[in-house]
C-alpha cells in the first residue's frame, strides 16, 4: 500500500512535468499548425540556462529558473519570427525547419558545455516521510510549481481576451483574421509561451533527472505520446493524458521494471487509438 | 511542383540512372572513403525511397528504422544460423518486414495526418524496447554480433569491394521495387494524396492502396536494413535508432519529395555534406541542421522541385511551355 501511494505521488509529479511540456507542444500545433521538433531542445536549453545562472554565475535557484524561462521564451519568439512565420502554412516544411534548428541548438550546447552530463543538482534535498510513505521534496516542489504554471496557462487561455483570440486562431484562422485578430502578433507570442513552458520544465526538472544535450529527444517522444492520447491541439486533453502517462509510467516502473513500464505505456497508447483514433479530447487531424 | 506524368516519369528514370554508377564504384576505386561514401549513398537512397513510397499517398511514415531493424535482424540471425546466401537473406529481409507491416497497417492506416506521423514514430520506440527485452533472441543491448559475411552462389562476399558491391546491388533492387510500385500505382497513390475523399467516392479503394504502399515501403526498408547489417557485420539497436528516420526524411524533402530524382539528389547531397562536416565532428549535426534550414527556406520544393519550377518558368518565358499533363494522368 505504501509503495502504491508513493508511486502515485511520483506519478502525479511526472504527470505535471509532462503536462507542462505537452501543453506547450499542443499549443503551438493547435494555433500555428506547426509540429515543433525543437520542443525538446527548448527543454534542454532551459536546463542549461538555469544551470549556468545558478551553478556558474551564482544566481539564486528560483531567480535562475525565472530568468531561464524568460530567456527560452524570448529565443522562441525570435525563432518563430525568423524561421517559422513565413512557412507556417506548410506543416512539413516547418517540421523540418524546427528539426534543423534543434540540431543547431544541441550542437551549440555541445560546443559550449561538452557532451557529458552536467552536475546539476536540486538545491533542496530530503524527503517527506509520513506513515511509511516516502516522497522526495524535489518531486513535491516540481509538482506544485508545474501545477501553478498549468493553472496560469489555463487562466491565460480560457479567462483572458488574449486567450480567446488564441483559441479563435486555433479554431478557425481565416475567420479569426477577418475579425481583426493579427496572426503576426499572436503566432510569435504563442510560440514564446510554449517554448517558455518547455524552458521552465527543463530548468525545474533537469536538476532532478539528468542534464545532458540529448535528453530532449526523450522529452519530445513523451510530448508525442501525451498529445496523441489527449488529442492534437487540445489543452484539457494534454493535461489529462499527461497525468495518465505519468501515473502509468510510475506504476509500471515500480511493478514491472523500467523498460517494461515504457512498453506498457506504448501499448496503452495503441489501445486508446484503436478505440478513439483522434485521442481523448481530439478532433479530426490536420493533414500533414 | 504540379504533377506532370510524362515529366515525372523521366525525372524518376533519371533518378534510377543516377544510381547505376554506384555499382561501378567498388570495381573502379579502392579508396576506403569512396567505398564508404558509396555504400552510405546506396543505403540512404533505399531507406529514403521507403519514405517516398508513403509520401506518394501524402503519408509521412516514421516506421522506416523499425522495418530496417526487422529486415536487418532477420538477415543477421539467418546468417548466424548458417544461411549466408545473399538471395536467401534478401528474401527474408524483404518478406518479413512486409508480413509485419500487415497487422501494423491494419492498426495505423486508419489514422490520418499527424496522428499517423506520431504513431509510426512511437513504433520505432516499441521495437527498440522489444529488442532490449528479448536478449535471447536479438542479443538485447549487445545486438547480434559477428554476423558472417554473405555469399553469392558459394562465392565469399566478405572482401571489401565485394561487400560494397553486394550492398549497392541490394539497395538497387530495393530502389527498383520502390520505383516500380510507385509507377504501377501512380494514379491511385496520387488521387489519394490529392483528395482522398474524392478518390474514395470515385471508387478508388483507398484502404487497399494505402496497405499496398505500406507493405512495399516495409519491404524496401527491410532490404535497406539488410544492406546496413551486411556492411557493419552486426545488427545493433543503435543502427536503427528512431531519430535516424529524420535523416531519411530530410533526404527526401531536401532533394524534392515529388520524384525519385529528388530522393536520389537529396540523399547524395546530404550524405556527402555530412561526410564533409565530419571533418568538424563536433559541429557536424549543427551544420547538417543549418543546411536543412537553408534548403527548406531557399527551395521549399527541394532542390529538384525548385529546379524544375525555375526551368519550367524559363521555358514558358521562351514560349516553350511544358507538356500538359495527359487527361487522368494525375488522377
Amino acid at each position: 500500500m505504501v509503495t502504491f501511494v508513493s508511486a502515485g505521488v511520483i506519478g502525479l509529479s511526472m504527470g505535471a512535468q509532462y503536462a507542462l511540456i505537452a501543453i506547450g507542444f499542443t499549443l503551438i500545433f493547435g494555433i500555428l499548425g506547426v509540429v515543433n521538433f525543437a520542443h525538446g531542445g527548448f527543454y534542454v536549453l532551459g536546463g542549461y540556462l538555469a544551470f549556468t545562472l545558478s551553478h556558474v554565475l551564482g544566481v539564486p535557484f528560483v531567480a535562475a529558473i525565472v530568468l531561464a524561462t524568460i530567456a527560452t521564451a524570448a529565443i522562441g519568439y525570435v525563432v518563430e519570427i525568423v524561421l517559422v512565420e513565413k512557412y507556417v502554412v506548410d506543416h512539413l516544411a516547418t517540421m523540418l525547419i524546427t528539426l534543423g534548428f534543434y540540431q543547431i541548438l544541441i550542437t551549440a550546447i555541445v560546443v559550449f558545455y561538452g557532451a557529458e552530463p552536467m552536475d546539476f543538482s536540486f538545491p533542496i534535498t530530503g524527503s517527506l516521510r509520513s506513515g511509511g510513505i516516502f516522497v522526495p521534496y524535489s518531486n513535491l516542489i516540481v509538482f506544485v510549481v508545474c501545477g501553478a504554471a498549468i493553472a496560469a496557462v489555463y487562466w491565460l487561455v480560457y479567462r483572458t481576451r488574449y486567450g480567446i483570440a488564441l483559441r479563435a486562431m486555433a479554431d478557425d484562422g481565416p475567420v479569426a483574421r477577418s475579425q481583426g485578430i493579427p496572426p503576426a502578433t499572436m503566432f510569435p507570442m504563442a510560440f514564446a509561451i510554449a517554448t517558455g513552458l518547455a524552458g521552465l520544465t527543463g530548468a525545474l526538472v533537469t536538476p532532478m533527472l539528468a542534464l545532458d544535450p540529448h535528453v530532449g529527444e526523450g522529452v519530445l517522444l513523451k510530448a508525442f505520446v501525451v498529445v496523441i492520447l489527449g488529442g492534437m491541439g487540445s489543452i484539457p486533453g494534454a493535461m489529462l493524458a499527461a497525468f495518465i502517462v505519468g501515473l502509468t509510467e510510475a506504476y509500471a516502473s515500480v511493478y514491472l521494471g523500467g523498460s517494461k513500464g515504457a512498453l506498457v505505456l506504448f501499448v496503452l497508447v495503441l489501445v486508446i487509438l484503436l478505440v478513439r483514433p483522434q485521442g481523448i479530447f481530439g478532433t479530426e487531424a490536420r493533414k500533414a | 511542383m504540379a504533377p506532370d506524368r510524362h515529366r515525372d516519369f523521366w525525372l524518376d528514370l533519371w533518378g534510377m540512372a543516377l544510381l547505376l554508377p554506384l555499382l561501378a564504384m567498388p570495381l573502379l576505386f579502392k579508396d576506403p572513403f569512396i567505398l564508404s561514401l558509396t555504400y552510405q549513398f546506396a543505403i540512404g537512397v533505399a531507406a529514403s525511397l521507403s519514405v517516398y513510397v508513403m509520401l506518394r499517398m501524402g503519408l509521412l511514415s516514421f516506421t522506416v528504422p523499425a522495418f530496417m531493424a526487422v529486415g536487418g535482424y532477420a538477415a543477421a540471425m539467418l546468417a548466424k544460423s548458417g544461411v549466408t546466401e545473399i538471395m536467401a537473406l534478401m528474401l527474408a529481409s524483404f518478406v518479413l518486414p512486409m508480413i509485419f507491416a500487415v497487422p501494423l497497417g491494419l492498426l495505423v492506416l486508419k489514422l490520418k495526418g499527424l496522428y499517423f506521423i506520431f504513431i509510426t514514430f512511437i513504433f520505432n520506440e516499441i521495437l527498440q524496447l522489444i529488442i532490449f527485452e528479448t536478449p535471447k533472441l536479438t542479443g538485447g543491448s549487445d545486438g547480434v554480433v559477428g554476423v558472417p559475411a554473405a555469399t553469392f552462389l558459394g562465392a565469399d562476399l566478405g572482401v571489401p569491394w565485394r561487400q560494397v558491391f553486394a550492398t549497392v546491388a541490394v539497395c538497387l533492387i530495393a530502389s527498383v521495387i520502390a520505383f516500380a510500385a510507385s509507377h504501377r500505382y501512380r494514379a491511385e497513390f496520387t488521387s489519394i494524396e490529392e483528395n482522398e475523399t474524392l478518390a474514395e467516392s470515385l471508387g478508388v479503394a483507398v484502404w487497399k492502396y494505402r496497405m499496398i504502399g505500406y507493405i512495399v515501403s516495409a519491404g524496401v526498408a527491410g532490404l535497406a536494413g539488410l544492406a546496413l547489417v551486411n556492411m557493419l557485420g552486426t545488427a545493433h539497436p543503435s543502427s536503427f535508432a528512431s531519430w535516424s528516420v529524420n535523416n531519411y526524411i530530410a533526404y527526401v524533402f531536401v532533394g524534392g519529395r515529388g520524384t525519385v530524382l529528388g530522393v536520389v539528389v537529396g540523399s547524395y547531397l546530404l550524405i556527402y555534406m555530412t561526410n564533409v562536416f565530419n571533418a568538424y565532428a563536433h559541429l557536424s549535426a549543427g551544420l547538417f541542421g543549418l543546411l536543412l534550414i537553408a534548403v527548406m527556406m531557399a527551395a521549399p520544393g527541394g532542390v529538384v522541385g525548385t529546379a524544375v519550377k525555375l526551368f519550367g518558368g524559363f521555358r514558358a518565358d521562351k514560349g516553350d511551355a511544358p507538356r500538359p499533363a495527359p487527361a487522368g494522368g494525375a488522377a
